[in-house]
C-alpha cells in the first residue's frame, strides 16, 4: 500500500506533464483549452464516485452504527465536496475561454451545481446535531435519501435541460474520437485522480479516528 | 405472559455512558429504578420504552415466540413520563383518543372516558388540556400509558405532582398490574415503591 | 401493523393538524400572506421588462415556482416543528410508526400546498396579466410535481425538527434535492400555460421523482422516528 502512495506523486506529475506535452490540443477548441478535459472531467468523475462512497457507507452505517462507518460517510462527502468545488470551477473557466461566459446553466455544469449543494447541505446538517449517533443516523438517512436522487441529477435533469437551451455544447467527452495520447492521458488522469480521491479518503478517516480516540481518552 | 429482556445495555450521548451494563431479564412483579437525579433513570426508560436506542446492549419483549425490540411491539408496553405533552387545544379525551387511533388501537369513547375515570379525571375529561393543572395533567399521562391495557407498564416519576387521590389511584393501578404484568417504576422517591420485587440501581 | 389500521392511524394524525389548522389558521394565513407578499414583489420588479411572449410563459413558471417553493418551505416543516417544540412528539413517537405519522403529516401539507396554488397561480395570471391556455395540463402539472416538493418537504422536516439552526436548514437541505423535480416542472407549467411542446416526457419524469422518493422516505422513515 504505501508504494503506491509513494508512487502516486510522481505518477501525478507524468499525468499532468503529459496532459500539457503529449497530446496534440483537440480540434474545435479555442487554442489549448481542451487539454482541460485531463482534469475537469476526472474531477467530475470522482465527485461522483465519492458520492457513491457516502452512500454504501451510510446504509453500512445504519446497519452496524458505529463510528467507522459514519466517519467514512463524513470523509467521503468532505473529499467529494472538494472535488465537485475543482470540476464546477474548472468547468467555469472553460466555459468562459470556449463561449464567453462563466456560466450556461449546461446541463452538466448544472448537475455538478447540484452534486455541490447536496455536498454542502450534507455537511451543514452534520454541523447542527450534536448528538453524535443521531448525527451518523440522520446524516446516513440524507445521504441515501439523496441517493435516491442522484440519477434524476445524473440522467434526466440534462436530458431535460437539454430540451430547453440550444446545444452549446461541444461534447469534450467525445470519446469514440480520442487519439490515443488523448485516450491514454485522459484514462491515465481518470485513475491517478480516483486513486487520489481514496487516498485522501483514508487520510480523512484516520484523521476522525485519531480525533475520536484523543476524545475518548479525555 | 411477556418477557421484558434488557442486556447489558449502556447509553451515552456523546461522552462517557450515563449508565452501562445494565441487564434485566422479568416477566412480572414491580421493579423499582432508583438513583440519583442525573443517573439516566428517565433515559433508561425511555430505552426500554423503545424512544431512544442503547449505545450498546439489547432490549427485547419476547411473546408468542418472536423476540423484538419493544419499538416493533408498541401496545405492549405503555409509558409515563413527566416529558410527556399532550395537544393543548383538545380535551383530556380528545387527546388520548387521538393517540389511541395513531397507535392503531380499535378505540370508543368509553373505553378513553374508562380510563380517565380510573385516574379519578371524569368530570374533567372534556375540557381542553390547557386547563388542566399540573396534576391533572399527570393524572392524563398515567392514563395515557395504561391505554393499550399492556402487560409492561413504564412509569417515570409516576407520582410528580399529585395529590392523596392521584397518588392513591396511582398505586392501586400498580397493585393491580404487577401480579400479571411487570411494572417499572424510575423514581427518587421510595415512598413510591411498595415492596419492589426487583431493584435497578443507577450509579 | 394491518392497511386498514395503518390508514385509520394516519388519518388520525392527518385530522389533528386539520382540525388545529381549521380552528386557528395560523400556518395557512401566514403562509398564504408569505406567498401573496412574495408574488408581489416579483410581480412589481418585472413589470416593465420587455419580455417575448414566447417567453413570457418561462418566465412567469419559473417565477410561480420560486414562489411556490419558498412558500412551501415556511409553512411545510411546521407540522413536525411544532410537534418537537410543544413536546407533544413524544407522545406520538410512543404510539405510532413513523410511517404512519408521516403518511398524516404528507396528506395535510399537501392540501397546504394546494391551498397556496389556489392562492398563487390566479394572482399571478392576474398581475402577469398570464393566461394558461391548457388548464387541466397545467393543474395536473402542479398537482405532480406538488406532490414531489410535499413528500420530500415533509420527509427533511422530519429530520430538520430534531436538529438546529431548524428553518435555515430545511432551505439548504432541500433545495438540492428538489432541484431534479423544479426544473422540470418549471417547464411543464410553462409550456402547458403556453399550450406549446409535448408534455408526455414531463408527466414520466414527475411521476418517476415522486415514486422513487416516496419510496425513499418510507423506507427511510423508520431510521429518523426512533431515538
Amino acid at each position: 500500500m504505501k508504494i503506491l502512495k509513494l508512487a502516486l506523486g510522481p505518477y501525478m506529475l507524468a499525468v499532468v506533464l503529459a496532459a500539457f506535452f503529449w497530446p496534440k490540443p483537440a480540434r474545435g477548441f479555442i487554442g489549448e483549452s481542451s487539454r482541460i478535459v485531463f482534469f475537469h472531467v476526472p474531477c467530475a468523475w470522482t465527485a461522483t464516485i465519492a458520492f457513491v462512497v457516502a452512500a454504501v457507507a451510510s446504509i453500512v452505517h445504519l446497519k452496524r452504527r458505529d463510528d467507522g462507518s459514519d466517519e467514512a460517510a463524513a470523509a467521503a462527502i468532505r473529499q467529494g465536496f472538494l472535488f465537485s468545488v475543482l470540476a464546477t470551477v474548472s468547468g467555469s473557466i472553460f466555459a468562459e475561454v470556449m463561449w464567453g461566459s462563466y456560466w450556461n446553466w449546461d446541463p452538466r455544469e448544472t448537475s455538478i451545481l447540484m452534486l455541490l449543494f447536496l455536498y454542502a447541505a450534507y455537511l451543514f446538517l452534520r454541523g447542527a446535531i450534536s448528538d453524535p449517533e443521531r448525527r451518523g443516523v440522520f446524516c446516513a438517512v440524507y445521504a441515501i435519501f439523496a441517493a435516491f436522487i442522484m440519477p434524476f441529477l445524473v440522467f434526466v435533469v440534462p436530458r431535460a435541460l437539454a430540451s430547453l437551451h440550444p446545444q452549446t455544447i461541444i461534447n469534450p467527452q467525445g470519446r469514440i474520437l480520442m487519439d490515443v495520447p488523448t485516450r491514454s492521458v485522459f484514462f491515465g488522469s481518470l485513475a491517478g485522480f480516483t486513486a487520489l480521491f481514496f487516498w485522501l479518503w483514508s487520510l480523512d478517516r484516520r484523521l476522525e479516528r485519531m480525533k475520536r480516540r484523543r476524545r475518548a481518552l479525555e | 405472559m411477556p418477557q421484558f429482556e434488557a442486556r447489558s445495555v449502556a447509553k451515552s450521548f456523546g461522552g462517557p455512558p450515563i449508565f452501562r451494563d445494565v441487564t434485566l431479564l422479568a416477566d412480572r412483579g414491580l421493579v423499582a429504578v432508583t438513583g440519583r437525579n442525573g443517573s439516566g433513570k428517565s433515559t433508561l426508560l425511555k430505552i426500554f420504552a423503545g424512544l431512544l436506542r442503547p449505545s450498546s446492549g439489547r432490549v427485547e419483549i419476547s411473546s408468542g415466540g418472536a423476540a423484538r425490540p419493544p419499538d416493533r411491539c408498541r401496545r405492549l408496553v405503555g409509558w409515563s413520563s413527566p416529558e410527556v405533552e399532550f395537544f393543548d387545544e383538545l380535551s383530556g379525551a380528545e387527546n388520548l383518543h387521538l393517540l389511541a387511533r395513531a397507535a392503531g388501537l380499535p378505540c370508543r369513547e368509553e373505553d378513553v372516558r374508562a380510563r380517565l375515570s380510573q385516574l379519578g379525571l371524569q368530570r374533567a375529561a372534556s375540557r381542553r388540556i390547557a386547563e388542566y393543572s399540573s396534576g391533572m395533567k399527570q393524572r392524563v399521562r398515567l392514563a395515557f400509558s395504561l391505554l393499550a391495557d399492556p402487560p409492561i407498564l413504564l412509569w417515570d416519576e409516576p407520582f410528580s405532582n399529585l395529590d392523596e387521590d392521584g397518588t392513591a389511584r396511582g398505586m392501586a393501578a400498580v397493585e393491580e398490574r404487577r401480579s400479571a404484568g411487570l411494572v417499572l417504576i424510575a423514581t427518587n422517591d421510595r415512598r413510591d415503591l411498595s415492596q419492589p420485587d426487583a431493584e435497578v440501581v443507577l450509579s | 401493523m394491518q392497511k386498514s389500521s395503518f390508514l385509520s392511524a394516519a388519518i388520525a394524525v392527518f385530522s389533528r393538524e386539520a382540525r388545529q389548522e381549521l380552528r386557528r389558521r395560523t400556518t395557512v394565513a401566514s403562509v398564504l400572506f408569505f406567498a401573496l407578499a412574495a408574488l408581489t414583489l416579483i410581480a412589481f420588479s418585472i413589470t416593465t421588462l420587455a419580455i417575448a411572449p414566447a417567453d413570457r410563459s418561462r418566465l412567469d413558471s419559473g417565477m410561480l415556482w420560486i414562489l411556490l417553493f419558498f412558500s412551501a418551505a415556511s409553512g411545510l416543516p411546521r407540522s413536525f416543528v411544532r410537534e418537537e417544540e410543544t413536546g407533544t412528539a413524544l407522545a406520538l413517537r410512543k404510539v405510532a410508526a413513523g410511517e404512519t405519522v408521516l403518511f398524516g403529516k404528507l396528506l395535510f401539507n399537501y392540501l397546504l400546498f394546494l391551498a397556496i396554488c389556489l392562492a398563487a397561480v390566479p394572482a399571478l395570471c392576474l398581475l402577469q396579466d398570464w393566461t394558461i391556455q391548457r388548464p387541466a395540463a397545467f393543474a395536473l402539472a402542479l398537482a405532480l410535481a406538488g406532490y414531489g416538493v410535499t413528500m420530500v418537504s415533509t420527509f427533511l422536516s422530519a429530520i430538520v425538527s430534531r436538529a438546529g439552526q431548524k428553518d435555515l436548514l430545511f432551505v439548504l437541505t432541500a433545495l438540492p434535492l428538489l432541484m431534479p423535480l423544479l426544473l422540470p416542472a418549471v417547464e411543464a407549467t410553462a409550456r402547458a400555460a403556453a399550450a406549446a411542446g409535448d408534455l408526455s416526457p414531463y408527466w414520466k419524469v414527475l411521476t418517476a421523482y415522486d415514486g422513487l422518493v416516496t419510496c425513499g422516505a418510507f423506507v427511510l422513515m423508520g431510521f429518523v422516528w426512533e431515538g
